[in-house]
């Protein structure tokens, strides 16, 4: 989940076992240097991320943020994005169905199908998964993007050119992701719903009509939608802030970019899954 | 113009180990209009120096005034400020992937200055053809040879007409004639706007031939300072040895 930066803990861990000081520490000491590497680590990687978040928000408490390059993102990531969005709503929808055809069968529940895959992609599926392939997609290679920038010297010339790097460049891509995120997940709500309609249809002979009153027959309502949209909201804020951090963390050249965009990627789908937890557990499922 | 005093800088590896020191206790004066050579072998601090000289990177310790302003102590609003009056040329160029060349050139004006359209398209056209570029303006960096980018380069950093003008290496790359000219070409250009130029640059026999003054770094020393001449005609054995490019020496 966390980079791993190196802290006197970790340098001590790995002094503790070259060969010649190997008898002096044991192995519980060299356990607990290496638990307290990783945990400065984790405490780097956040404290990085929440000093951007600060860095960002006073930005945009000032409006000073570049317009042309929010568009240009929210082009290059939302827009771009819905060829792969339109995949993967349409076949969630269609493996909820799926899922649910036995019991649908057994029990003559037609009228709960709508109801039963729209539960589940709601207020679950359809952002987790949506924030996954866009974490992928977009948090990645705006990752890459920032990464290359820093190690050819880019956001140094903008440094002297008197352009604020974080209004410029960062600002506009931490709107942009978490807008993409959030527009995205209403999106593919919707089309996951039609493509579970229209396999039901196909695999079980519900027509599209008794799926769609399943759907708003009062067991489901506006909460659940909601619900799901805040967690997108939740993850879209952890996915911008760790491409961004490590993107402008980058060190080392092309092998760094690398790293780079390996640590947003794990760091990303982790705490999607963390907050995931957190915000279902904090506002009921 | 430019007072450097004292300067110190050590990176620390990541992985742990001794500290590289990279500067140590440099002072130097740029006045006002000069056009300043920063010689010496790789990795003797000089592009440490000038990227301290903007406010790029901070000193451990010593002090860097630029116009008045100590650098090493201004809020990161007071640089944006400074920063207005520079102009500057990376190693490595440091061109934006995502922009024409054109853009490239017309980025600064876009951002800093009040102009039209008309004006910039103007002022970029001139700036290409000053370094031979004209009809390369719709190309994108990642389609120019290694000194074509440089040129580029060059055009951005000197298309704001800034009163401070910093070059890393302004010629690496680019052929003898090419570089002679860009040479002259900063060298006309310094003296008809009176700038105050820094300029790093391993290509010695082209580079004194234009300035007003040379300093040497050495192992993060500044081990001489003083006119062209004098860089010219030094008896100490090590400038001796790097300016004449002997082979037998201390270095």
């Amino acid at each position: 989940m966390i980079r791993v930066y190196s802290s006197p803990l970790a340098t001590m861990a790995a002094q503790t076992t070259t060969p010649e000081k190997a008898a002096a520490p044991g192995a519980l000491t060299t356990f607990l240097a290496a638990l307290g590497g990783g945990f400065l680590s984790a405490a780097h990687t956040a404290g990085g991320m929440t000093i951007l978040l600060v860095k960002i928000l006073a930005r945009l408490a000032r409006l000073r943020l570049d317009g042309r390059e929010l568009w240009k993102n929210l082009y290059k990531m939302a827009v771009k994005s819905l060829p792969i969005v339109v995949v993967t709503a349409l076949f969630t929808g269609a493996i909820m169905v799926i899922q649910a055809a036995t019991i649908v069968k057994r029990y003559g529940a037609e009228g709960l199908l709508g109801w039963g895959a729209g539960f589940g992609t709601l207020r679950e599926i359809a952002p987790l998964l949506t924030a996954l392939m866009i974490s992928g997609r977009v948090g990645a290679n705006n990752t890459a993007e920032l990464g290359t920038m820093v190690v050819t010297e880019q956001l140094d010339a903008l440094r002297v050119l008197a352009i604020d790097p974080i209004g410029f460049l960062i600002a506009p891509r931490f709107v942009a992701i978490v807008s993409t995120l959030f527009m995205m997940t209403l999106f593919a709500d919707a089309l996951a719903l039609f493509g579970a309609a229209y396999t039901g249809q196909a695999l079980l002979g519900v027509s599209p009509t008794t799926f769609f009153n399943g759907l708003t027959a009062g067991l489901l309502d506006f909460g659940d939608v909601a619900n799901g949209l805040f967690k997108s909201f939740v993850f879209g804020l952890v996915m911008a802030l760790a491409s961004c951090h490590f993107g402008l963390a980058t060190t080392g050249g092309a092998p760094g970019v690398g790293r780079a965009v390996n640590s947003t990627v794990v760091t990303s789908a982790a705490g999607i899954f963390v907050l995931d937890y957190l915000v279902s557990f904090a506002i009921g499922g | 113009m430019i007072t450097i005093q004292s300067v110190s800088k050590a990176f620390r590896p990541s992985g742990g180990g001794p500290p590289n020191q990279v500067l140590e206790g440099v002072s130097l004066h740029v006045p006002a209009s000069c056009l300043y050579g920063l010689i010496g072998p790789g990795a003797s601090g000089k592009s440490v120096l000038l990227k301290m000289i903007v406010g790029l990177m901070k000193p451990d310790s010593g002090s860097i005034t630029v116009d008045g302003v100590d650098v090493t102590q201004a809020s990161e609003l007071d640089l944006q400020k400074m920063r207005l009056k520079f102009g500057m040329l990376f190693q490595n160029n440091a061109l934006f992937d995502h922009m024409t060349v054109g853009d490239n050139i017309a980025f600064p004006l876009r951002r800093l200055t009040d102009l039209g359209e008309d004006q910039i398209k103007d002022r970029v056209m001139e700036r290409l053809a000053h370094v031979a570029l004209t009809g390369f303006e719709g190309r994108l960096p990642a389609g120019l040879s290694g000194g074509q980018k440089k040129r580029v380069g060059v055009a951005r950093a000197t298309i704001t007409r800034a009163p401070i003008v910093l070059y890393d290496e302004p010629a690496a790359g680019l052929d003898p004639v090419t570089s002679q000219k860009i040479f002259e070409l900063l060298r006309e250009e310094q003296r008809a706007s009176g700038a105050t130029v820094v300029m790093v640059s391993s290509d010695l026999d082209r580079l004194l031939t234009v300035t007003d003054r040379v300093g040497m770094m050495y192992r993060g020393r500044l081990i001489f300072d003083g006119t062209t001449h004098e860089a010219q005609t030094s008896e100490e054995p090590r400038v001796r040895q790097f300016v004449h490019g002997l082979t037998e020496g201390p270095l």
